[in-house]
């Protein structure tokens, strides 16, 4: 055994507590950056890897079939900048007659393709086989879950058109097609389009793609080209919600690694001060300076190893629910939301070398010391400033303990700084927290009813084993309303939608019925939609697309049109999707029927008598309490409280580690201060009001660093537009009480240790030098 | 003449069969002894006799595995850490070898502790510290760091703080040890004149020369044990 490695084993046993304190510090912050790296990698590397597996359309092309000839759409795949290309294939825009499990309502896209295979967009078997004749049909689901029992070889009729025979299930990360049939089947279903696929030298960007696409289809005849998806358009669809959630893993991640680096690099300062006299006897003892550096790398790596193994094993066990919050409800295709290798690899890793790294600046200096100064060291006097200050210190009408300790932090300046640092940004941490507690608690209240419990009644599908209603939509809504303790009925209808001039997919909820008077907390400018040619849409929906409230957009359904005007931005929402009225429908689909009714029912209400009143009524109606919970909320806070509370700890053990070195090195003092009469209590006070300073002036700076760093974060998620009622959270009793978070980070840090010292006994100490 | 009561009066410090074991070692094997008024005391003795032991159970630093130990009426036993430091701050006064001042106040400010932390207020601390370095010929020193004393000077400021708060007894530990003869000779001389004025003194040393010139009784020292007891005349 080589004797840096006995005398960094030696180091670690005699600094027990430093050991565990660098092990837990580190251990929260792997925890912590590896959930925020994880989630920053979900968000594109699946999705890239899926995508690429299926060699992924880049743009997924729709031509209007009466403008362009296959042989044009042909030589696009031969243009400078086309890397392959598939295609052209007919493409039918038709409806479904019945409704079919794990398929929306609406139109329906079905695209004769011949095989799967080809140069681009592979889309992967999920079961069954491809259509090979007439008569067949492939569907496209989003994910490659298991398929739908009973759903291979069932019908599907689709209306002027025949019934075709489920064959097969595939998913395709492109989103090519709701379905797919051999060329041949395509003549009888009557396409209007035709559809290329494409991928390019040059798409990194958004740019890029869109130039390499024009040159694509340079020369062809204007307004041929009708709509166009993009893999940027899917990516995004694909990693929205998790994106929602990166600003606040990532910033949450930066804090724990900042906080980690200060206390690594106090912890090991402070063991190269307090060691001093060790160095110095290890290097008369014949240790070389590299010897001595290596000791004190090896006595920080080893609970920083051991922490860092731990925090990635916390870390891979929190991703799974994580991950799952921030997909749930995503067209993720093949691709395995997961967390790549390297992730793990950074923390276990990184970590470690990071707290090498911090360590390594006061290793070096125990390795500039000359043996017989470390020996010596330990009583140099001070001088300057800090002397100045404890004598007016000493001068004040304070408790001489009070005066003493608020004294302490100007005798190691850097320790303080660190020290007061790492309490900063645990307070920037329980500001912004807070904050962002209050501004998502306002967020979910403002999705949740007024009053009374709410009901979400599904008309029964045949194709999911359940009834068909018996009753017409009318009759259903009027049934809903008529029965006792309802307080409100509305009947959505969604729908697929297009907007003139947009080659963006989308989709519309169109409403009637009784107004929710509540939905006015969802807007976050404008109001919501009253009448016909009125709509709203979300955040994400709106700047897709370039529009503001205010602005007028043609709506267009299978050959129909009409105006609408953009009268109010929802806070949040589905970025495919825009709410409008039912008369705005009743000009694109005069025979739109709902396909899910909302109840509102008075307070007090026997919700189950209501749902059983319902199926009693109509068994074809399925009644559901509705959900008011909002996950984005939750999740956000529960994320938020978790890592504030990792990083309150991370601080206050910080404090905690100062306040031990601080009683270790003056030990002596504080054994004369015993001998002429200092309390136990006037002890803990001396030691516990050093560090509440710091505490003080830490929340008088990380208030207003929260403060920022709170609207930073709610004016950046792109996917929610928070109105300012919900960023306005700050109060003064609120601050007030904030500004002692410092403070209590700083007392529950330093109060464990002040009372072992005050419990120390001192006889030795006063008599040995 | 003087009465049985009139003498258990003017006990300062009383130790009755005083034993202290660290794990196996016996530092105090049985001791019993008696301090009065106005006396000089000290201990003498090979190093590891038991000598600070004796001042730490004195001083209330630290307690007996068995037997009592009372000073000026008070039974260290019966206190906690709280009475204990109380009782520090009011009936003791200790001196060090080593001086233990705080490098980081000033002379003044170190003598000044001693007061403030019973609540006097500052000004009046700092006056009475004053008087103190004054009476102790170092007033002219009192806004130096101890870095910048010299050990003699040192001592001094550390005994002008052990008698801040006017104590019972004043409890020296070599406190001539880590000083050259000089300073040593002031200290001794500084000890007597304090004794002079009637201040008890238990003094802890390996110099015969300090135990000759400043006490007035040796007790020697020897496995923990007192093995021998002394008047020393020339002070008697």
């Amino acid at each position: 055994m080589s004797a840096v490695w006995r005398a960094a084993r030696a180091a670690v046993k005699r600094r027990r507590l430093q050991t565990v304190v660098i092990g837990l510090v580190v251990l929260c912050s792997t925890t912590t950056v590896l959930l925020a790296l994880g989630l920053l990698d979900a968000v594109s590397n699946p999705f890239d890897k899926a995508f690429e597996q299926q060699r992924g359309a880049q743009a997924t092309v729709v031509f209007d079939a009466g403008r362009v000839t296959p042989g044009q759409l042909a030589d696009t795949a031969a243009r400078p900048g086309v890397q392959a290309a598939a295609g052209p294939f007919d493409r039918a825009t038709t409806r479904l007659a019945e409704r079919v499990p794990g398929l929306g309502d609406g139109v329906f896209q079905v695209v004769g393709r011949a095989d799967p295979g080809g140069p681009v967009d592979r889309p992967a078997l999920v079961g069954g086989r491809w259509a090979a004749a007439p008569g067949e049909i492939v569907l496209n689901q989003e994910t490659s879950h298991p398929v739908l029992p009973g759903l291979l070889g069932s019908k599907v009729r689709l209306t002027d058109g025949p019934e075709l025979t489920v064959v097969g299930v595939y998913t395709s990360m492109s989103g090519s097609a709701d379905a797919w049939a051999v060329p041949e089947q395509m003549a009888a279903l009557h396409p209007t389009a035709r559809q290329m696929l494409y991928r390019f030298d040059s798409a990194g960007t958004e740019q890029e793609l869109d130039r390499s696409l024009d040159r694509a289809t340079e020369g062809l005849p204007a307004g041929a080209r009708t709509a166009v998806n993009t893999s940027f358009v899917l990516e995004r669809a694909f990693s929205a919600s998790a994106k929602a959630y990166l600003p606040f893993m990532g910033l949450f991640g930066v804090l724990g690694l900042a906080v980690s680096v200060l206390i690594v690099g106090n912890v090991v300062s402070g063991a190269v001060v307090s060691g001093f006299r060790h160095i110095g006897v290890l290097k008369a003892l014949g240790f070389t300076p590299n010897q001595v550096v290596g000791v004190y790398l090896t006595m920080v790596s080893l609970p920083a190893v051991v922490g860092a193994a731990l925090g990635t094993a916390l870390g891979a066990a929190l991703a799974e629910p994580v991950l799952r919050v921030a997909f749930q409800g995503v067209m993720r295709g093949t691709a395995e939301i997961g967390i790549s290798p390297w992730v793990y690899l950074v923390g276990l890793l990184g970590l470690p070398v990071l707290v090498l790294l911090a360590a390594l600046v006061p290793a070096l200096r125990a390795h500039r010391l000359p043996a017989a100064r470390a020996i010596s060291a330990g009583s140099a006097p001070r001088s300057g400033r800090a002397l100045r200050v404890q004598q007016w210190l000493g001068g004040t009408r304070l408790p001489r303990a009070v005066s003493l300790g608020l004294g302490q932090p100007l005798a190691r300046p850097a320790r303080t700084a660190l020290t007061m640092a790492a309490i900063l940004l645990g307070v920037v941490t329980v500001t912004l927290t807070t904050g962002l507690t209050s501004t998502m608690v306002a967020y979910a209240e403002a999705g949740k009813s007024e009053s009374g419990p709410r009901l979400a009644v599904w008309a029964g599908r045949a194709g999911f084993d359940q009834t068909e209603p018996k009753l017409t939509d009318r009759q259903a809504e009027e049934l809903l309303r008529s029965l006792p303790g309802a307080a409100r009925v509305s009947a959505d209808a969604i729908t697929e939608v297009g907007l003139a001039g947009y080659t963006q997919p989308g989709g519309g909820f169109f409403r009637r019925g009784d107004q929710d008077p509540g939905a006015a907390r969802q807007i976050a400018e404008g109001r919501m939609p009253t009448g016909p040619g009125e709509l709203a849409a979300s955040p994400t929906f709106l700047s897709r697309r370039g529009l503001s409230v205010g602005d007028r957009v043609t709506l267009q359904l299978d050959g129909r049109r009409t105006e609408a005007t953009v009268v109010g931005r929802t806070i949040d929402g589905d970025g495919r999707f825009l709410y409008s009225t039912w008369s705005t429908l009743a000009e694109l689909d005069p025979a739109a029927e709902a396909a899910v009714y909302q109840v509102q029912l008075k307070p007090g209400t026997d919700v189950q008598a209501y749902i059983d009143a319902v199926r009693a009524a109509d068994p074809g109606l399925y009644p559901q309490p509705a959900d008011d919970g909002s996950l984005p909320a939750e999740t956000v806070v529960s994320f938020a409280s978790v890592f504030t509370v990792l990083l309150t700890v991370v601080a206050c053990l910080g404090v905690f580690n100062t306040v031990l070195l601080n009683t270790r090195e003056r030990r002596r003092d504080l054994g004369m201060l015993k001998s002429i009469g200092m309390t136990p209590r006037q002890v803990t006070v001396m030691f516990v009001t050093s560090m509440a300073a710091l505490g003080l002036v830490a929340g008088l700076i990380g208030i207003p660093v929260g403060m920022v760093a709170h609207r930073l974060l709610v004016d950046h998620v792109g996917a929610i537009d928070f109105p300012a009622a919900m960023k306005d959270v700050w109060h003064l009793p609120g601050l007030a009480l904030l500004g002692l978070a410092g403070v209590a980070i700083a007392v529950l840090g330093a109060f464990v240790p002040a009372r072992s010292a005050a419990r120390l006994t001192i006889a030795k100490v006063l008599h040995n030098e | 003449m003087t009465t049985d009561h009139d003498r258990d009066r003017q006990v300062v410090v009383r130790l009755d069969d005083v034993h202290k074991e660290y794990g196996d070692l016996k530092a105090l094997d049985g001791v019993s002894l008696e301090i009065r008024a106005g006396e000089a005391v000290a201990v003498m003795g090979p190093s590891g006799c038991g000598k600070s032991t004796l001042l730490n159970m004195v001083a209330g630093l630290d307690r007996p595995s068995a037997g009592t130990v009372q000073v000026n009426g008070h039974d260290l036993g019966g206190l906690n850490e709280t009475g204990l430091a109380l009782f520090r701050r009011r009936q003791i006064g200790m001196v060090f070898q080593f001086f233990n001042l705080l490098d980081d106040l000033p002379a003044l400010d170190n003598v000044a502790l001693a007061a403030q932390l019973t609540g006097t207020p500052a000004k009046q601390a700092r006056h009475r510290a004053l008087e103190l370095l004054d009476e102790l010929g170092i007033a002219d020193r009192r806004n130096t760091y101890p870095a910048a004393l010299s050990g003699g000077e040192r001592q001094r400021v550390a005994v002008a703080r052990a008698l801040m708060n006017r104590p019972a007894l004043l409890l020296a530990d070599e406190p001539t040890g880590a000083l050259d003869s000089r300073s040593g000779e002031q200290v001794m001389d500084l000890l007597i004149d304090l004794n002079q004025i009637g201040q008890t003194l238990l003094i802890v040393t390996h110099d015969p020369k300090l135990a000759d010139r400043c006490a007035g009784r040796l007790v020697e020292f020897a496995d923990g044990r007192v093995a021998r007891e002394s008047v020393l005349e020339h002070r008697s």
